[in-house]
């Protein structure tokens, strides 16, 4: 009788640790404070003209979640150590060698809006090798974002003739050094960086807005989605220019009215300026005619968001640009309207 | 007669003002004083005490003992135990007990003296040689003689009889009452509602007193996490005493554990393993029990329990999202395990005093692995998921408590402290995105046909979505302490009692939750490096292909190794972990006063109780802003008091001494779930809803006419039918009001918003009819050994509900509906064969439709299909100690199966498959 109590209450307690095995093959995942800071590339890509002497790209970190709760979206809290990003520039497409087209760099983040860390003296000890790439960079402690600045052969690329092959190099964060385990960097991301060919589309162009016709058709098309715009006379424009730009399209009526405007501490009479911009959905590139579509979100009064989208069509001749849109915004449509730009 | 001169008032049941509350005191401080005085002048009564047992020392709960020549009689509790006030002399007492023959004892009784009589009776099968005598048998006399002898319509569920159903949990336990449907969870029961009302309608208790809820935002208990080889008994009261509590429309469950009998050790058990045919998987059960009492007298009784069920299990299921073109193939894998430990100590005193001391813990663990494709042919793209979840509920009752038998009247206390927990360590859930397009088409209802572009089971072509990691606990903690006084007095010829006793709650209940989604920052690979392999040979009876599932702790695994690929959703987190997480605090207190009094064949049960509610809670508005950024999180509370007086009747009228009719009429209310108080809001701007908690909701309160007739067969058995109508008032239902301003008080923040939110208004009705036979079938000679039990409820209730069709024009417009959760039919039938040594039952379980949900619109109602389920148990006893079993369940494998609009409109089909359990059971 004893011998079997013993047997039953030993079955018992075997079947009792069976209850351990329920979390067999389970992973703690490292969250909250476990998850690391991360150092990654800011943008995607950017892309200059042809012609432009410099270009950028920029590292920051993942937001995290703000331990006062102020920012529900979370917010960048910068790092407590300095830690050194190492990173490569290759993939170049267009060109043979590396060194043929970056001269020199270097490497700043923003004290304020006006002032900036080379402004202040401070290195960021940016060590960059035009032949094979190869560079790193401190990403200083309680910063928030920097960037590096590329010295380019601004010849290298200039023609005059419309490319058809792409002519592009890519960035890569390829590791970190001297960072402790609550820091890392994402090594998968790339930032392409693409010379913008202005045989074609991109570039910047103007409206002749002494052409009443021109000007009328403007107002027309982009007054659709601008109250400031809709209302405006020839005689109250200066200039009226648009832009094709890295994945962003730009219109700039610059008033004749002026303003004083004080930046970093100098003020100076400006034209005021009404700016149009929306994300490039569709452009046609290599080539002098082709598809456009551009689109945005404007905020209305209460609050809301209302997308707005351009659709239509390009052709270069030489100099000058014809765009045929058609435009929707909220429930009002905008017929096609073709209007002619110069560069 | 004191209810004859001075009848019960029925006041109107509402929630009284301050000076209804005064008055109504004021009536009842008088109809105390007079109880008392009725027991003081009683004071010179004897009192016999003692146990009934059979000749097994088995003890016979609900035998009555009846002093003959008057009308005082009592009957014995579930230990077999009885107490009562007799006039001094000589007496003749007769015991009865179904299934026993009558045994009569003189005893001479001295007034203010007590005098312990233990009687053994005498089975009345046992003179009929060919019929054998079985636990299943006791467990049904146990159960009809409770029933019988009971002061209030109830029906009680004897621990013998569970065991002899295949239900390894209180909620499937319950399936087999009258009246009781259950809702199930991957094939396994775990809701209880009582007459056709949602499980909120029901409370649930533990040794009389009430349990919280482990899960946050409801009250209800999911009584799957209670095992049932842990309990002595279930009641399922279905008219409430004033001794009660009164939160109970529906019907009130008390779960009974056991306690220690005799000095003779007795240790009884379970070993057994079974099979689970979808999964091809074992399960595992064991049990182990020992009781004892101890001392010279047998003062201190001592009882261990202990159980483990471990089952594996799965199911292979299809969901349909109408309105949205999509179609799911979900593949379940699941284990899940149940542990209860309880103890019972007591100690008598003497014959006059003995304190207790009862635990109960159980826990309950649900480890699951969801893996589904989700097709959405709209949007031309599939997805793949994988969830890993590990859910344990556990619930710890500790009830203290002593009684006291004084020569004048008894008194009996406890306190109790009870907690539940709900803990969620890990609920990740990764999903992949596939750019394939895909055809849907349902031509075959039960089994829509999928077509691809591409192999929707190549895993290279899914890429990394989010991977979702979350936690959550819920707490509730009850601390209770409660005093009930019984006074007996006669009045002429006719025995009765006064009973009164007050009663404290105190509950404390939060939910906090943890919620990490990361999607893609670049680099996360295609779901072909994060692959398993499959669980099941073949999916839905190979219909559709479910390939290599997606391995969410191969995809942790990269997480830890890779986080900078990965960007946390940190808005989503804000909100989500904002918007649930509550705290809520809610006081009760609670008196009541009643009155038993036998005349002749009369028994009238009479009284009223008054409960005072006091709630508060805390929780967070979450905003989202116009442009959908989330705008804001601020904290706010909410509070509400309400009293109610329940005043409560029962007529117990004994046609023969086999034969009751009873009637009652009780008042009786139903909290809110906390899901729909808790203050917290949801302000969409960009969409312009808004969801928002109601502080203020008041509970559901509802009046109730009962009224039975049941016929018991000496031989073990009954016959009984039963009406019975419910009106509800204050019925809660969400409405939503259009083009509010908001806040709906005080200065407008945002001028026109949709307001959805629980409110009160509206009545409903519910009614219903229902029947149980049960006997052994020994007066047809050839089916002697066979048993059969039987019963069937049918239930119609009708609701009125703002209008699905309400608009700003004709937002008053209303529309009836039929109570979400409540069945039309519901029934059992069981077949047992009951031989020497060989016994066999197939129980039949037949649950009809309901309505589970309400939609958008009527169409878009969801209602769960009719189901029967067929199980079958058959054992062997080698020999009075061990016994061997084997029990088979949901033998036609029948699905869960949820239809929207017209029946044949399936949304979801869930299977299960069949599976076993087998061993032995011993009783040394």
């Amino acid at each position: 009788m004893k011998k079997l109590k013993y047997i039953l209450s030993l079955a018992l307690l075997l079947a009792f640790t069976a209850c351990d095995k329920r979390n067999d093959n389970v992973v703690t995942p490292n969250v909250g404070d476990a998850f690391p800071q991360i150092i990654k590339l800011a943008d995607e890509g950017d892309g200059e003209l042809e012609d432009e002497d410099k270009f950028s790209f920029k590292i920051d970190l993942a937001d995290r979640v703000d331990p006062s709760g102020e920012s529900l979206e979370g917010k960048i809290i910068p790092l407590k150590k300095t830690v050194k990003v190492n990173f490569e520039v290759g993939d170049i497409k267009g060109f043979s060698k590396l060194s043929d087209y970056i001269k020199d760099a270097k490497a700043f983040y923003e004290i304020d809006d006006c002032t900036t860390s080379e402004d202040a003296n401070i290195s960021l000890n940016l060590v960059f090798d035009a032949n094979t790439g190869k560079g790193s960079v401190d990403f200083p402690a309680g910063v928030e974002e920097i960037e590096v600045e590329f010295e380019t052969n601004d010849a290298l690329f200039d023609d005059d003739v419309l490319n058809t092959t792409d002519r592009s190099l890519e960035v890569k964060l390829t590791g970190l050094a001297n960072a402790e385990s609550d820091v890392t960097v994402n090594t998968a991301n790339t930032f392409k960086y693409e010379v913008l060919d202005d045989e074609g589309i991109h570039g910047e162009y103007e409206l002749d807005v002494n052409n009443a016709a021109e000007f009328n058709k403007f107002i027309a098309l982009f007054g659709l989605i601008n109250e400031d715009v809709k209302g405006l006379k020839a005689s109250d424009v200066d200039e009226i220019t648009i832009e094709f730009a890295y994945d962003e399209f730009k219109a700039v009526i610059k008033l004749k009215e002026t303003e004083m405007v004080t930046e970093c501490g100098e003020t100076e009479e400006k034209n005021k300026e009404i700016e149009i911009e929306g994300g490039l959905e569709e452009l046609g590139l290599k080539t002098l005619s082709g598809d456009v579509e551009f689109a945005d979100d404007i905020e209305q009064e209460d609050g809301t968001e209302a997308e707005f989208k351009y659709s239509g069509s390009f052709e270069i001749s030489g100099k000058e640009l014809v765009l045929t849109l058609t435009g929707e915004y909220n429930d009002d449509e905008i017929e096609e309207i073709t209007l002619t730009f110069s560069k | 007669m004191l209810f004859a001169q001075r009848p019960p008032a029925l006041p109107t049941f509402v929630q009284i003002n301050k000076k209804g509350i005064l008055m109504t005191f004021k009536q009842l401080l008088i109809f105390f004083l007079l109880m008392c005085g009725s027991g003081m002048a009683m004071a010179q009564q004897g009192i016999i005490k003692g146990k009934i047992t059979g000749q097994d020392n088995e003890q016979l709960a609900g035998a009555t003992v009846l002093v003959n020549g008057t009308t005082n009689s009592t009957a014995a509790d579930l230990n077999g135990n009885y107490q009562f006030y007799v006039a001094p002399g000589s007496r003749s007492l007769t015991v009865r007990y179904l299934g026993y023959r009558d045994t009569v004892i003189n005893v001479t009784i001295t007034a203010g003296q007590l005098t312990v009589l233990n009687v053994t009776m005498k089975s009345r099968q046992s003179a009929l040689k060919d019929v054998v005598i079985t636990g299943y048998t006791e467990g049904q006399a146990k159960a009809l003689n409770q029933q019988k002898n009971a002061d209030n319509i109830k029906n009680i569920i004897a621990a013998d009889q569970i065991g002899k159903f295949p239900d390894p949990n209180a909620a499937e336990a319950l399936q087999r009452v009258p009246g009781v449907t259950i809702e199930r969870d991957q094939g396994e029961g775990r809701y209880v509602s009582v007459r056709g009302l949602a499980p909120q309608f029901t409370n649930t208790s533990v040794n009389g007193e009430q349990i919280p809820s482990p899960e946050a935002d409801v009250r209800y208990v999911a009584l799957d996490a209670i095992p049932s080889d842990q309990l002595a008994s279930i009641e399922v009261t279905k008219a409430l005493t004033p001794d009660m509590d009164g939160d109970a429309i529906g019907g009130s469950i008390n779960l009974i554990t056991r306690s220690a009998q005799s000095n003779i050790p007795a240790i009884s058990g379970t070993l057994g393993g079974g099979y689970n045919n979808l999964m091809r998987k074992g399960n595992m059960q064991g049990q182990l029990q020992y009781g004892q009492r101890f001392g010279k007298n047998q003062k201190f009784g001592l009882l261990l329990n202990s159980n483990y069920y471990q089952n594996n299990l799965g199911s292979d299921g299809i969901e349909r999202a109408i309105n949205d073109n999509e179609l799911e193939l979900r593949d379940y894998e699941l284990t899940r395990t149940r542990l209860g430990l309880s103890s019972s100590l007591d100690y008598r005193f003497n014959n006059h005093h003995e304190v207790y001391f009862r635990t109960l813990y159980s826990r309950f663990s649900d480890r699951e692995w969801r893996r589904r494709y989700v097709f959405k042919p709209e949007d031309e793209e599939i997805e793949k998921l994988t969830k890993d979840r590990y859910e344990s509920q556990s619930v710890l009752s500790l009830n203290a408590g002593a009684k006291h038998t004084f020569k004048s009247f008894l008194l009996d206390y406890e306190a109790q402290y009870s907690y539940a927990e709900q803990n969620t360590p890990y609920d990740n859930e990764a999903a992949f995105i596939s750019g394939n397009a895909s055809t849907l088409n349902y031509t075959d209802t039960r089994y829509p046909s999928i077509s691809t572009d591409q192999d929707y089971t190549n895993n290279s072509q899914y890429q990394f979505d989010e991977l979702g990691m979350g936690s959550t606990i819920a707490k509730d903690k009850n601390l209770t302490a409660k005093m009930n006084f019984t006074i007996p007095y006669k009045i002429n010829s006719s025995n009765g009692i006064i009973k009164f006793g007050a009663k404290v709650r105190s509950k404390n209940k939060n939910y906090s939750i943890n919620q990490n989604t990361y999607e893609n920052l670049g680099g996360v690979p295609n779901l072909d490096q994060f692959v398993g392999s499959p669980v099941k040979n073949q999916f839905m009876g190979g219909r559709y292909q479910m390939g290599n599932p997606l391995d969410v702790s191969s995809l942790i695994r990269y997480f830890n190794a890779n986080p900078s690929q990965f960007e946390l959703q940190i808005a989503d987190k804000a909100a989500d972990e904002a918007l649930e997480s509550f705290k809520a605090s809610e006081d009760v207190l609670a008196t009541y006063l009643m009155g038993r009094q036998q005349i002749k064949k009369l028994m009238i049960l009479g009284g009223v109780r008054y409960e005072r509610t006091k709630v508060s809670y805390d929780s967070k508005d979450v905003v989202i802003a116009a442009n959908g950024d989330l705008e804001a999180i601020r904290p706010i509370s909410g509070s509400n008091v309400y009293d109610f007086v329940l005043p409560q009747l029962h007529f117990k009228y004994d046609l023969s001494k086999l034969t009751n009719l009873r009637a009652a009429i009780t008042y009786s209310y139903a909290r809110p779930n906390f899901s729909e108080i808790i203050p917290s809001q949801e302000i969409n701007r960009e969409d312009r809803v808004a969801t928002i908690g109601n502080a203020n909701l008041q509970p559901v309160k509802a009046l109730n006419y009962d009224l039975m007739a049941e016929h018991y067969f000496g031989s073990v058995g009954i016959a009984s039918a039963g009406l019975f109508y419910k009106k509800l008032d204050n019925f809660i239902y969400r409405r939503t009001v259009f083009n509010s301003p908001y806040p709906t008080t005080g200065t407008v923040i945002i001028p026109r918003i949709d307001i959805t939110q629980s409110q009160n208004g509206n009545d409903a009705d519910v009614m219903g009819a229902e029947i149980a036979f049960q006997r052994r079938l020994s007066f047809i000679s050839f089916l002697k050994d066979f048993s059969l039990y039987l019963n069937y409820t049918y239930t119609h209730s009708k609701a009125r509900i703002q209008s699905r069709n309400a608009s700003e024009t004709n937002a008053n417009a209303t529309e009836e509906i039929r109570l979400p959760g409540q069945a039309s039919h519901v029934g059992n039938t069981l077949l047992a064969y009951e031989g020497r040594k060989f016994s066999a039952r197939l129980s039949v379980n037949f649950n009809g439709s309901y309505l589970s949900e309400l939609g958008g619109t009527k169409d878009e109602d969801i209602f769960i299909k009719n189901r029967v389920q067929l199980d079958a148990t058959a054992g062997y006893a080698i020999n009075r100690k061990f016994r061997l079993f084997v029990e088979a369940l949901n033998l036609t494998n029948q699905p869960l199966q949820a239809y929207q609009g017209t029946p044949n409109q399936y949304i979801q089909r869930e299977f299960y498959s069949y599976w076993l359990r087998m061993g032995l059971k011993f009783n040394l």
